[in-house]
């Protein structure tokens, strides 16, 4: 990476050929000891690489691409999979086939295997953006390359799925930090624009005394959760992957992915992490099933001021459904998210009764869509070369989605400090896997994967 | 069970796009309140969803001659709603209520089947039908957006969701169901009156009739609490849009047919949803009004290339089937009643 001096004439220079139009939070500091990364003046493109192209980083591409505040296209794509590649590369160019060159990866820039994320942030200089998309167990090996590199990074959610790559992922972001590189990570709730007025409303004491806080994410079969035997004939590694929802050291599962947008938003609100949690759950209509979830869970946080968090999770048809989070205060109640992450529809009610007739205040609709907003707040502070790094904060709402997921599976109460002190890896060594390795997680005789046991199993959350 | 609707949807694809009995008829459920040989016979009946604890609630419907359309004194009157022409429709039955989440959902999430498998149920003849039978891809988030399941009704389905779940129980209880033309929904609607609503002119009286923007507390509400029309059809004004069969055109009462008129879809947008929701104005939850389907329905659904199945933005839209007297022929069903384009089909599932 070059180490470029910052002087203020320079970046007045670069500021005259950058207009950077996109707002950013973030006040425009910089530590000294910062070796920020320039565009080099004759070129201010940003050049992206996409490193696993499911649906979700097909999305923060096409997010990514939108981004209208200068040049910024897409260079090069990584995946296990050849056809995810190919649909992704055929979906984003489909999106913007009226722009010219915003997607530029021929044949010889799509790479594919388990080194190809190495491939892909090769072909980028210092200062351009990889957007880590694979499944979170990838996460802290793919993050190491690209402090490496000296790239910018954007990064979904979760971040890390045990206690220590949780450990190990805010070790190697102080690196990153050093290097002041930006980093992302896609909990995009945080970006959206009703959730922050409604944060400052309740830090400002409009609905009393936070007392208690609940989010569900309550629906049918979602995503790989509940997946059934593996076909003759498929690696066992890759219908992992494939049904990444359904193997703990991937995913961490139900839990992690699917819940953490509402732990971390109904934390946020409270402004605070808790320190411990209880958790109940099973499994009750498994069938041939053979991942390793529950299909509930019901969990209680709490955090040092006593105040309590409810979590409820479940993926069984033909129940009730309910995909929101609320604060309950002295005074009044607070709707964080309505159902699924856009629009929040954040509004805050007099008393405990969300009726109309109570209505105190509501964020006026259309919301900005925070899928946009995180990459435009990211872009924006990459131009500017403003300080940005979420990810501690996205650890942390990773380990503490993980410690809850953990108390279900263990039966066991679970403290902050023990998470993270606790030793079990679900996956050591994930960093030199090759195609023909072996699956982390390898089935029993009958095909089915080790599933928690609570109360048999309590020091780590299954035996493998 | 993924596996299974994988091959579902393939073999389903094919053979079952013109109507679900198409390979060898099997024999319906025996209700002998849903038969009749003629207009005469027919008779409220509950249909029963087998396996499950649904049923759908059926009215006879007779046939008869109505003038379509809007007359040009009717306030919120557009100029899609006219001319005023003579229809006849044929007798159908139809559902006393919007299809409700419990009706719904047993389809999307195989309830039928897995409650089949858990109980160890015999199987009727009709289950090898349904259950290689093309069920939507799973939804990305919460369809009922926190609103509520059960006796709510179901909505965010496209026209083709509604469509292929017509289809399916079609199959599952062999008989023949669909969804209304726009002149059966509208003659149903209108119920022998010729007024902006079945009760009248006044909109000042829709609150004991329908839940719409003004009496809603922001969503949809359970079927069947507000008061009937004269033929006993709940929610036909409010609560949620219905889906009919046809594509919008603005002209077609210009040149519809006389008998059983029908716009066979030949593009995706728009088609038409009758009589307004929760969240609209009186004037779209009159009789004559029509609303048409738009691409923004799918504003918000984050998947590439977007789902087939849902509008993600449709969330005072939904449908109620009917039954016609005379079931038409498998090539009448391919060539009229069921013909659509463009096919829609799942992308291919990834690895």
């Amino acid at each position: 990476m070059s180490n470029q001096s910052k002087t203020p004439e320079s970046q007045d220079t670069r500021r005259d050929f950058i207009k950077a139009t996109g707002t950013v939070a973030a006040a425009a500091t910089f530590a000294a000891t910062a070796a920020p990364q320039v565009h080099a003046a004759e070129d201010n493109t940003i050049q992206v690489a996409l490193v696993g192209c499911g649906g979700r980083g097909t999305g923060a591409a096409v997010n990514a691409l939108s981004v209208d505040n200068g040049p910024i296209k897409l260079v090069a794509m990584a995946d296990v999979f050849p056809k995810n590649l190919e649909r992704s590369q055929k979906n984003i160019s489909n999106a913007f086939k009226d722009q010219e060159g915003k997607v530029d990866v021929p044949e010889e820039r799509q790479f594919v295997d388990f080194d190809a994320y190495k491939k892909a942030m090769d072909v980028l200089r210092p200062g351009d953006v990889v957007i880590l998309a694979t499944p979170p167990a990838f996460r802290w090996v793919h993050f190491s390359y690209a402090i490496e590199k000296g790239l910018n990074v954007f990064m979904e959610k979760p971040v890390t799925v045990d206690g220590p790559t949780t450990v190990r992922i805010m070790e190697l972001n102080k690196k990153a930090k050093e290097k002041n590189l930006k980093v992302a990570v896609g909990l995009m709730c945080r970006h959206c624009k009703a959730r922050q007025e409604l944060f400052e409303r309740i830090q400002g004491g409009e609905i009393g005394e936070i007392n208690m806080l609940r989010a569900y994410r309550m629906a049918g079969p979602t995503g790989t959760a509940a997946c059934g035997p593996k076909p003759e004939g498929t690696s066992e590694l890759m219908y992992q992957i494939a049904n990444f929802h359904g193997f703990l050291w991937l995913s961490g599962g139900a839990v992690s992915d699917f819940l953490i947008h509402n732990i971390d938003e109904t934390c946020w609100m409270k402004n605070d992490w808790p320190v411990k949690v209880h958790a109940s759950g099973g499994r009750h209509y498994r069938g041939d099933d053979v991942d390793q979830n529950f299909d509930s869970y019901a969990m209680e946080y709490t955090f040092a001021d006593g105040t309590k968090m409810y979590i409820g999770g479940r993926t069984m048809p033909g129940c009730r459904s309910e995909f929101a989070s609320y604060a309950h205060g002295s005074k009044g109640m607070a709707v964080i998210s309505t159902a699924s992450h856009t629009p929040a529809k954040s509004r805050i009610y007099r008393g405990q009764v969300a009726d109309k007739a109570n209505l105190a205040w509501e964020f006026g609709q259309p919301e900005p869509n925070p899928y946009q907003l995180e990459w435009d707040d990211l872009i924006a502070a990459i131009r500017e070369d403003s300080e940005y790094n979420e990810v501690d904060r996205g650890a942390m709402a990773s380990i503490v989605t993980s410690m809850g997921r953990m108390a279900a599976h263990t039966g066991q109460e679970i403290t902050l400090d023990q998470m993270m002190a606790h030793k079990h890896e679900f996956a050591p060594g994930i960093d030199k896997l090759t195609l023909d390795s072996p699956a982390p997680l390898q089935a029993g005789d009958d095909g089915r994967y080790p599933i928690p046991l609570p109360g048999i199993v309590k020091k780590q959350e299954y035996l493998s | 069970m993924k596996m299974q609707r994988l091959l579902g949807s393939l073999i389903c694809c094919s053979f079952l796009a013109a109507g679900a009995t198409a390979a060898d008829p099997v024999p319906p459920l025996d209700l002998p309140e849903s038969q009749a040989t003629s207009a005469a016979e027919m008779k409220p009946y509950e249909e029963v969803i087998e396996h499950t604890d649904a049923t759908i609630e059926m009215l006879p419907i007779p046939g008869g001659v109505f003038t379509m359309g809007t007359p040009d004194t009717e306030e919120g009157r557009e100029d899609s709603e006219g001319p005023l022409h003579q229809v006849e429709v044929s007798p159908f039955w139809m559902g006393k209520y919007e299809i409700t989440w419990e009706q719904y959902e047993i389809w999307g999430d195989e309830l039928d089947t897995i409650r089949r498998r858990l109980l160890k149920s015999k199987e009727t003849p009709r289950d090898a039908v349904v259950d290689g039978f093309t069920r939507p891809t799973e939804p990305y988030t919460d369809m009922t957006f926190g609103m509520g399941s059960g006796r709510h009704p179901a909505i965010c389905m496209t026209q083709h969701a509604a469509r292929t779940y017509c289809q399916w129980l079609s199959a599952k209880t062999g008989r023949y169901y669909r969804l209304p033309t726009e002149a059966e929904w509208e003659y149903a609607c209108r119920a022998g009156t010729k007024t902006a609503y079945s009760f009248g002119d006044d909109p000042e009286m829709l609150d004991d009739y329908a839940w719409y923007g003004e009496n809603t507390n922001d969503q949809y509400e359970p079927v069947g609490q507000k008061k009937p029309n004269p033929w006993g059809l709940y929610d036909m004004h409010g609560n949620v849009s219905e889906w009919v069969l046809d594509q919008y055109l603005p002209d077609f009462y210009k040149t519809s047919a006389k008998l059983n008129p029908l716009a066979i879809p030949k593009v995706l947008f728009p088609r038409v949803v009758r009589g307004g929701g929760w969240d609209n104005d009186p004037e779209l939850l009159r009789s004559g009004a029509r609303i048409a389907s738009s691409e923004e329905w799918k504003e918000q659904d984050p998947q590439l290339p977007q789902s087939i199945w849902y509008h993600t933005d449709a969330l005072s839209v939904g449908f109620r089937i009917v039954r016609p007297l005379t079931v038409p022929s498998e090539k009448e069903r391919a060539e009229f009643w069921e013909n659509t384009q463009p096919e829609q089909l799942d992308p291919p599932e990834g690895e």
